[in-house]
This record gives C-alpha cells, sequence and structure tokens, in this order.
C-alpha cells in the first residue's frame, strides 16, 4: 500500500496547472479521494501529481437562470448552501450527504467525483436529472460538455490529458419543481448498489437518471421508467445480480419520483 | 470474606496510553539497522512453482535480499505455515507467500516486489466444500505431509475431539478429519418426534477484521538469541512455534509479545517465522508488517461451514434427538480444524435424548483457516437456534419457552460425554423472557420482528503463573506473560487489589517475554481471566502472607488477628494498631532489611471448565423491496460468573454482539470459481460500522465459576456466538423469509422474500 514514487507540484493559477499537466501521465489531483487510493494500489502511477486544490474553483454562485458549482467545492461545502435549501435543489445536499464519510466529505471535491467518472457515483445521477452542463479548459481553449455526454463508461471521461473541469452549470429549475436522490447502498464501499434522482417539475412531469447499475450513470428515456429500466443493459455480480439491480432501480426511481414530487408541492 | 474493589466499573489500565498514542505497537519500535519485508504472493489458487526470478528485483536499489523457501534456515519438512512459511514446491492457495523482498526501507522493498515474476504451473484448484469431499475429486494439495503440525487446536476449546470412529464412509483426500459422536438412535428418536425440523445452513469465510495487521520484528544478539518482537496473542506458543521450525532449543528464542491492535484469534504464529526465518538468513534485523490487502490475501480467516442438520421434539416441547453433519472447510490447513469443535457445540446449551453428529475438515484451496473469536460456534449456532425457532412455530410454543424447558443446568451431560459445569442457561434465557423487547413483540409495525437465540463457549483451561511484588512506596507490580487482548489486565488489576487489600489505583500490570515471565499460555478460548487471573490471586494473596508476617513482628500481633485493608495491614478490631504496606515495604527492600521481599508467586491448574452463556434478543425492519435489514435495538444477557469490572464486561458483550452482527448481515470474503480473493479490501468486505449498529442492551447475569478468581469466568467469546441467528429468527418474524446462508445480504433477503 505504498504508490510508486512520485513527483509533487503545487500549481499557483489555470495556467500554471495546464503547463504542469502537459508532462506524460502527469495527474491532476484536488481531495485526492478517488487519486490516492488507486495509487496506493497501484493501479495509477501518475509520473507528478499535480495539485490543484489552492485554484480558484470554489464555492457556489448564482449567475443569471444558472447556478454555478465550483469544481473543487468540497460535499461538506455542498450541505450548507442557500440556494440549495429550494425542494427544486434538494437532490444536491441530499446525494452529498450520503458520500463517503465525514473525512471524505470534507476533502473530496465535486469536481473530482466526476473526473473519476465512476459508474456508481451518486452525484453525477443528480446533475443528469438536473440538466447540468461542465465547462472544461485546456490550453486549446474552452468548451461545454452537458454531463450526460462527459462520462462515457467505467471511469472514462471525455476528459483530455491537459484539461480541467473548470465549470458545473446548473439550470435553475421552474418554481414549483422538486428533486430527490435515493440509494441503495453496497455496504463496504457505500456507493450506490442502485441510486436514482429525480427532478419533478411545476406540471408533474418527471426527469430521472439512475446510477450503480450500468457502466455509467444515465437518464431514463420517457415516462415510462419501468419500461426504460427493462431495456436498460443492467450490469451484475455475485454481490447484486443483474435481475436484484434492476429491481433495485425500479423501486429507487419510484421512491425518488414519489419524494421529488412531495418537494415540488413546497417549492416556489 | 470481604471482596472490596471488585464489582465497580472502572476505566481500563491501558486506556490512556492508547488514546493518547502513547502505546507502543510492534510495528513502532526502533531497531538500529532495520531491513524491511515485503511479501510476493502467489497469484493463483493452486499451482506448482516452477520458477521465481528474482534478477530484476535484486538489480533495484535498496534491496537486500529475494527469498524463496529454500533461503529459509527452516529445519522442518511440514507443509503448515509454521514449518513452511514460503510456499516450497506448491501453491495451495490464491495470496499464499511464495517470495520475500528485503529491502532497506518499505518501498524499496515495495517497488522490487513488483518485479519478482513467479512462474506457476496451475493445477486444478478445489473451492467447492461439498465438492472438495465426494470420493474422486481433486486433490487441493498433491504434495505430500511429512509430518504434523503444530498444537494450536488445544489452545481455543476445552472440548473432546469425539473419537475417529471405524463406520466406513467413501470420502475424498481432501477430508483430512472426520469427528463422530453418537449417542442412542437419534435417528429412530427424531423420527418418532411430534414434531421434525430440518436445513442446510451456510457460512462463509469471515475476516478477524483487527485494526492492526499482523506484523513481527526479528533480529539476533549478539550472543546469537533470536529476539522476536511482535503482534501475536501468545508468547510461548509463539516461540515453541519458532524452535520448531528453525530447529532452535528455547533458549536461543525469546519473543516479546507487544501491546496487541487486536487479533480475534488471527495472530498465532503466522508471520513470525517469515520474520525470524529472514533475520536468521541474513543476520541482520527484518520487519514484516502486512498491508491490509496482504493482510486480507494471505492470513488465516474463519472457516466456511456447510451444515445439515435435523432436530425433533415432543407436543410438550421436550427435545428428542438431533442429528447433524457439518462440512468445514480447512483451506490448507492440515494441522486443525474447528469441525470438532463445532460438531460439539451444534447440540447447544440443550438436553438432547439421543445425537448422532458428525463434522469433518475438508481441505480446499481457499486461504489457511485460523481461529476467529469462538471458532466454530457462530456457525453451529445460526444453524440450531434457526430450527429451534422454527420448532417453536411448528409446536405452538413460545420459543424462550421452549428453550427453558431444554436448557442444561450443571450435571446434564453434554454430547461430549462429559457432564455440563455451573452454567447460567437457565438464567440468561429467564433475562430475555423478562425483557421488555420481548414483550413488545406482539405490537410491532409491519414488516419488523424481535428474535432470540442462545448460544455458549466451553470455555479453556490451562496451567497459568503469575507474579505480584511490592514496591517500596507501596505500589504492586503484577507480572504477567499473557497478552491482553481483551482488558485482561483491567481484571487482574481488581483481582491482585482485592486478594491483597490494595487499591486498584496502586496496582499496575507489566507484561513479561518467554525469557523472563512466569507461564501463561495464548490468549484464546476465553481462558486469560479464569486461568490467569486465578493465578494472579494466588500470588497476590501468596505476597499477603509476606507482608503479614512482616507486619506481625512489627505490631507483635500474629498474623491471623491482622487484615489488610486499602494498603494498610491493622488489628482485626483494633484498627487503630496498624502500619502501612508501604512501610513494611520499606523496611524490607533495603540492605540489612529484616523481612523478606514482598512478593508472591501464584499458580492455577483447573480441571473444569467454566461455560458461558449467552442469549440474544434482536429487533429488526425489513423492506421488503430492496431487502435491507435494519437494526433497530439488540439487548444481549449473558453469565459472566462474576463482573471484576462490569464497564469491560459490558464492552465485551457489545463487541461480541457486534461482530456476530458482522456474521448476520456483512461479512463474507468471497473467492471466484478459480479461487481468487473477491473481497480484499474494506471496499469490498463489510464490516459493522457504528452508523449500522443500533443501541445495545447488556444484561450481565451472574453465575459464579466455582473455581474462578472471586467467581469470574472468560467472557470474550460467548456474546458473538448466537447474535445472528437472533437477527435471522427477528427477519423471520418479521417476513417469514427464513434465511439459510450468512450473511444475510439484500440482495438474499430480497431473493428470500420471492421464493
Amino acid at each position: 500500500m505504498i504508490p510508486a514514487a512520485t513527483r509533487y507540484e503545487r500549481a499557483s493559477d489555470l495556467d500554471h496547472a495546464l503547463e504542469l499537466l502537459a508532462e506524460p501521465d502527469a495527474k491532476a489531483i484536488a481531495g485526492g479521494q478517488s487519486l490516492i487510493p488507486v495509487m496506493k494500489l497501484r493501479i495509477a502511477r501518475p509520473s507528478v501529481v499535480v495539485d490543484i486544490s489552492r485554484l480558484e474553483f470554489r464555492g457556489v454562485d448564482v449567475r443569471g437562470d444558472e447556478l454555478h458549482i465550483g469544481p473543487l467545492t468540497t460535499w461538506d461545502e455542498l450541505l450548507d448552501v442557500p440556494e440549495f435549501g429550494r425542494p427544486a435543489l434538494a437532490a444536491i445536499p441530499e446525494c452529498a450527504r450520503g458520500i463517503g464519510d465525514l473525512q471524505l466529505r470534507n476533502m473530496g471535491t465535486i469536481g473530482g467525483g466526476l473526473a473519476h467518472a465512476d459508474p456508481a457515483s451518486d452525484m453525477p445521477a443528480v446533475l443528469l436529472t438536473l440538466g447540468a452542463a461542465l465547462e472544461l479548459r485546456s490550453p486549446d481553449g474552452e468548451r461545454t460538455v452537458p454531463v450526460a455526454d462527459f462520462i462515457l463508461g467505467p471511469f472514462t471521461s471525455t476528459l483530455a490529458d491537459r484539461e480541467l473541469i473548470t465549470d458545473i452549470a446548473v439550470p435553475t429549475p421552474l418554481p414549483g419543481s422538486g428533486s430527490a436522490y435515493v440509494s441503495v447502498e453496497h455496504p463496504a464501499s457505500g456507493f450506490a448498489l442502485a441510486g436514482a434522482a429525480a427532478l419533478v417539475g411545476p406540471d408533474g412531469g418527471a426527469r430521472v437518471a439512475v446510477t450503480g447499475i450500468a457502466g455509467r450513470p444515465f437518464l431514463l428515456a420517457g415516462d415510462d421508467h419501468r419500461t426504460a429500466l427493462e431495456t436498460a443493459d443492467v450490469f451484475g455480480d455475485r454481490f447484486a445480480s443483474a435481475e436484484y439491480r434492476r429491481e433495485l432501480a425500479s423501486v429507487v426511481v419510484r421512491r425518488a419520483v414519489e419524494r421529488a414530487s412531495q418537494r415540488a408541492k413546497e417549492d416556489s | 470474606m470481604s471482596e472490596p474493589y471488585i464489582g465497580v466499573s472502572r476505566p481500563r489500565v491501558d486506556a490512556p496510553d492508547k488514546v493518547t498514542g502513547a502505546t507502543r505497537y510492534a510495528a513502532d519500535g526502533y531497531v538500529h539497522g532495520l531491513l524491511h519485508a515485503r511479501l510476493v504472493l502467489s497469484t493463483e489458487a493452486h499451482a506448482r512453482i516452477r520458477a521465481v526470478h528474482r534478477e530484476d528485483a535484486l538489480a533495484m536499489p535498496g534491496v537486500v535480499a529475494v527469498l524463496v523457501a529454500a533461503d529459509l534456515p527452516l529445519a522442518t519438512t511440514g507443509t503448515d505455515r509454521t514449518a513452511e512459511p514460503l510456499a516450497r514446491e506448491e501453491v495451495v492457495f490464491a495470496g499464499q507467500p511464495v517470495a520475500m523482498v528485503i529491502g532497506e526501507t518499505q518501498a524499496a522493498a515495495e517497488d522490487a516486489s513488483e518485479l519478482v515474476f513467479v512462474e506457476l504451473d496451475s493445477l486444478q484448484p478445489v473451492v467447492d466444500l461439498e465438492e472438495a469431499m465426494r470420493p474422486g475429486a481433486a486433490l487441493a494439495r498433491l504434495v505430500e505431509e511429512a509430518e504434523g503440525g503444530g498444537d494450536l487446536e488445544s489452545i481455543h476449546a476445552g472440548v473432546d475431539h469425539g473419537r475417529a470412529d471405524a463406520d466406513q464412509e467413501q470420502l475424498s483426500g481432501n477430508v483430512l478429519d472426520r469427528v463422530h459422536r453418537t449417542n442412542g438412535d437419534a435417528a429412530a428418536a427424531i423420527d418418532a418426534s411430534d414434531s421434525v425440523v430440518s436445513g442446510t445452513f451456510r457460512t462463509p469465510w469471515v475476516y478477524q477484521a483487527y485494526i492492526e495487521p499482523q506484523v513481527s520484528t526479528a533480529w539476533l544478539e549478539p550472543s546469537g538469541t533470536l529476539v522476536v518482537s511482535t503482534s501475536t496473542q501468545g508468547s510461548f506458543v509463539t516461540r515453541s512455534e519458532l524452535a520448531r521450525a528453525f530447529g532452535l532449543s528455547l533458549d536461543r528464542i525469546r519473543v516479546v509479545a507487544e501491546p496487541l491492535g487486536g487479533a480475534f484469534g488471527g495472530k498465532f504464529a503466522l508471520v513470525e517465522p517469515l520474520a525470524a526465518g529472514a533475520a536468521l538468513a541474513l543476520r541482520r534485523p527484518v520487519r514484516l508488517v502486512l498491508t491490509r490487502r496482504e493482510d486480507f490475501q494471505a492470513t488465516n480467516p474463519a472457516s466456511a461451514q456447510v451444515t445439515h442438520l435435523r432436530v425433533g421434539a415432543r407436543k410438550d416441547g421436550t427435545f428428542t434427538g438431533i442429528e447433524a453433519r457439518m462440512l468445514v472447510d480447512r483451506g490448507s490447513n492440515a494441522g486443525w480444524g474447528v469441525e470438532g469443535i463445532t460438531s460439539s457445540l451444534v447440540a447447544g446449551p440443550y438436553r438432547w435424548q439421543a445425537h448422532d453428529v458428525v463434522g469433518y475438515g475438508i481441505q480446499t484451496n481457499r486461504f489457511t483457516f485460523g481461529a476467529y473469536r469462538a471458532p466454530g460456534a457462530p456457525t453451529a449456532a445460526f444453524a440450531l437456534e434457526s430450527l429451534l425457532d422454527e420448532l417453536a412455530q411448528a409446536l405452538g410454543l413460545d420459543p424462550i419457552e421452549l428453550r427453558l424447558k431444554n436448557a442444561v443446568v450443571e450435571g446434564d451431560m453434554g454430547i461430549g460425554g462429559n457432564p455440563f459445569p455451573t452454567i447460567g442457561a437457565v438464567e440468561v434465557l429467564e433475562q430475555v423472557r423478562d425483557h421488555p423487547l420481548w414483550a413488545a413483540r406482539s405490537t410491532l409495525p409491519d414488516d419488523e420482528g424481535i428474535g432470540v437465540a442462545a448460544g455458549y463457549w466451553p470455555g479453556g483451561n490451562e496451567p497459568a503463573a503469575a507474579v505480584c511484588r511490592v514496591d517500596t512506596d507501596g505500589t504492586m507490580t503484577v507480572v504477567t506473560s499473557a497478552v491482553d487482548m481483551s482488558g485482561v489486565d483491567s481484571g487482574f488489576v481488581v483481582i491482585a487489589a482485592a486478594a491483597f487489600g490494595l487499591s486498584p489505583d496502586k496496582v499496575r500490570v507489566v507484561h513479561a517475554d518467554t525469557a523472563t515471565g512466569p507461564y501463561a499460555g495464548a490468549s484464546g478460548g476465553s481462558k486469560v481471566t479464569y486461568t490467569v487471573g486465578r493465578a494472579v490471586e494466588g500470588a497476590a494473596r501468596a505476597a499477603r502472607v509476606k507482608v503479614l508476617a512482616a507486619a506481625s513482628q512489627e505490631l507483635e500481633i500474629a498474623p491471623d488477628d491482622l487484615e489488610v485493608v486499602d494498603g494498610v495491614v491493622r488489628a482485626v478490631g483494633a484498627p487503630g494498631r496498624s502500619i502501612t504496606v508501604e512501610e513494611l515495604a520499606k523496611k524490607t527492600l533495603r540492605f540489612g532489611g529484616r523481612y523478606e521481599p514482598i512478593e508472591g508467586h501464584g499458580g492455577s491448574a483447573q480441571t473444569v471448565g467454566a461455560p458461558s452463556v449467552a442469549a440474544h434478543l434482536s429487533h429488526v425492519r425489513v423492506d421488503r423491496e430492496t431487502g435491507e435489514v435494519e437494526l433497530l435495538r439488540h439487548v444481549v444477557a449473558q453469565d459472566v460468573g462474576r463482573a471484576l469490572n462490569p464497564a469491560l464486561v459490558e464492552g465485551q458483550m457489545r463487541g461480541g454482539a457486534v461482530q456476530g452482527i458482522g456474521w448476520a448481515l456483512f461479512e463474507q470474503l468471497d473467492h471466484d470459481e478459480d479461487g481468487h480473493l473477491l473481497t480484499g479490501s474494506f471496499l469490498d468486505y463489510a464490516v459493522p460500522v457504528a452508523e449500522r449498529v443500533p443501541e445495545i442492551d447488556t444484561l450481565i447475569v451472574e453465575v459464579p465459576a466455582p473455581d474462578g478468581p472471586f467467581g469470574a469466568k472468560g467472557i470474550g467469546e460467548a456474546p458473538v456466538v448466537a447474535a445472528a441467528p437472533a437477527i435471522a429468527n427477528a427477519v423471520a418474524a418479521a417476513t417469514g423469509a427464513r434465511l439459510h446462508e450468512l450473511p444475510m445480504t439484500p440482495a438474499r433477503v430480497w431473493r428470500a422474500l420471492r421464493s
């Protein structure tokens, strides 16, 4: 459990970070809650870890009809953001509260979690239902990618080697919306065996995303969630079969929609 | 006789150092010139070693050596983990140590260990326990064992081993042991019963999950003595195992048991032969600290087990016969298995008219079996106590009344053929019967249930000795070689204080090593307080004789007319005529002193065990849609003999219950069909973390052990035994679904609710 030898550099600003990341096999590190464990297992052997934790992309603010979450915001910091007090955005702190333990939430960042692209991670499901988009920056410039197009598969994203997430933009839900996140966790890892996020609009329509059951979190197409799950390509293992995960998913989807609908009534 | 200090809750004596980080554990000690070992583990479950290529590793900076079995100065050819710390020609489980890289730093050793290439010729892995015992099954080990293993079984429990009878059964060579116990015609007794229940129960390999991974440091003194500073449950057994491994005389080995960071049965001479072998081969100090991953893969967890069980009862609830067929997975452990213990404990603390019980110890290519808190008992209790619940239901009887009707009392015959000594089975069952939670079971919301179960641990015996010494400041030092695994030091303090007549604040415990200490066996089998505690009591009383003799001279009063109260020797009935222990000690420990030092040596050799019974109530809520089981409340009532320090006793009861909750709901070491470990980290292997453990009520029941110190007995193992069946019975009460396999994961509960 000793990582392979590596170097450490602290980036002073974005340009510096991108410059340091030019080195082959460089890895950006913020909270280190995903990277350090895989380095200890020597699954990751970066030549240099580039510490981006001091960059400015931290905190939540409202600009126009969007909320902007800095990717360096820790899970813990997501718990008491005034804007997330709205029932329409309740899924964000509800989800963050269930991630890891207190130590992890104090260090781990929302951007790091997204970049790691764990197929069972919780927050991507919430961001999918909220229709969030990521701003990515590299020496070649800037691009915006919807969360739905960002995670490609297990631990694989569209993020390029010399590219960093610099913003997470969440469209402000319509008044009278409600959101919720419900999951059943693996008792050891705490990752979702099946997790569901729902956003219910003022018209009662629900947008639902699930995580933990497939190669990546995904939005359920259409209004008939049960049928959408029946046709999904669901993953299974010795702890939880595909059949069981599919059933769990339908349970958490229903519960998330019910809870989000309740919340929609309280939202203004 | 008055017994001051006994039965008062007080903080653990080791707590201040542990919570402030002052305790120095086995990995902490500074050793000049220390080298670090890193293991290379087998990647296959069963294979022949063709070659170990070490050139690339040796070329790395900071690498001192890459050792294989032939490099260790082993004096024996056995195939147990002491005799074969590194695999010689055949690997028999994935994770078995094959080579050891020795570096100037841990990092250098770890870097180089990746470059050691072990060339293996695959052999058929034997991973299915039931398949393994069938005649003609592939063998899990092809190389014959040349000689027997060590004597580790006797450490754990004072049960007889049944008889290796002559009745013939066709079995494969993987069946290393068959223990058969019969009395009367069990089949006929069951068939003639008013109600009969049966089932097959499965339990997985379970990891001890101690906080401190296995660690050992070894070096040679200039005189040539091998010193091993280590995290172990027993210093003397480690010394004898090392003597066997390396052909050394006992006086050439000194084992120092350092403060233990948890063990639960798993730390018995497993890593010491590796560190010692490297130190002997290189003649330099070597430390081996297992990583958590290595500790998962390469150590000795509790056996998987399959139990086929059938029991019967008459209409009035009287138990008739019990039939059991118990398959115990030993993995690669040819030395011993729990088939003897589990097939004795499957009868529970109950009377049976007839029994026919057989246990099989079967080798497979999974791990090396080792002990884990009450080895063989939770698996047996899960089967029996689940069936007793079904029996109660079938007969329309209250589950506790059914158990009470059949609970053993002193003198009842156990299925091992020995009568039960003093035992509190009835008393603990009455305690849980009278608990408000049991009364609440008829008024529960939907999907909630309350279950009950009971189990016992027979308790072990082993002769032990101890020394008590009073210093010139009037304080007492208890010298012991017993390892404090569960808080026994704090028990010794009050035993010595009460037996001598000194405040516990003035008593401390120090740990001696195999070169300096009085004898104490390994900490295991729930025997330390019972046996070593008895020796401490004797040592304190012997020291008291010395202090009375000195005081008698000083006060000119006959010893029989004196008493020792709180560090003062005084005349009975005339407390004004007195002298302090401190003053007397000052008069003895000096040049020209007149009295013998105030020291005592005590010994014990009990021949009758002190079984402890624990009964559990568990209250659960089951999510029928997801299969998740939530524990709402848990109650454990245990016969502890005498609670020397109730706070510690309650801690043991809670700790046992929590590990039982682990058996019930969370813990399983799982392999794929090729024998590769799938759950080799705490990301995959679940333990009952604090947020998943409910409030646990502890009910201390005191039925004094006749031969224990102040009536105390060993209490560490009993509380783990029946926690899982209590939870299983609660799940059944909540849902009607009965689980026959542990742990009761959400997926399994979900499946059971659908069948």
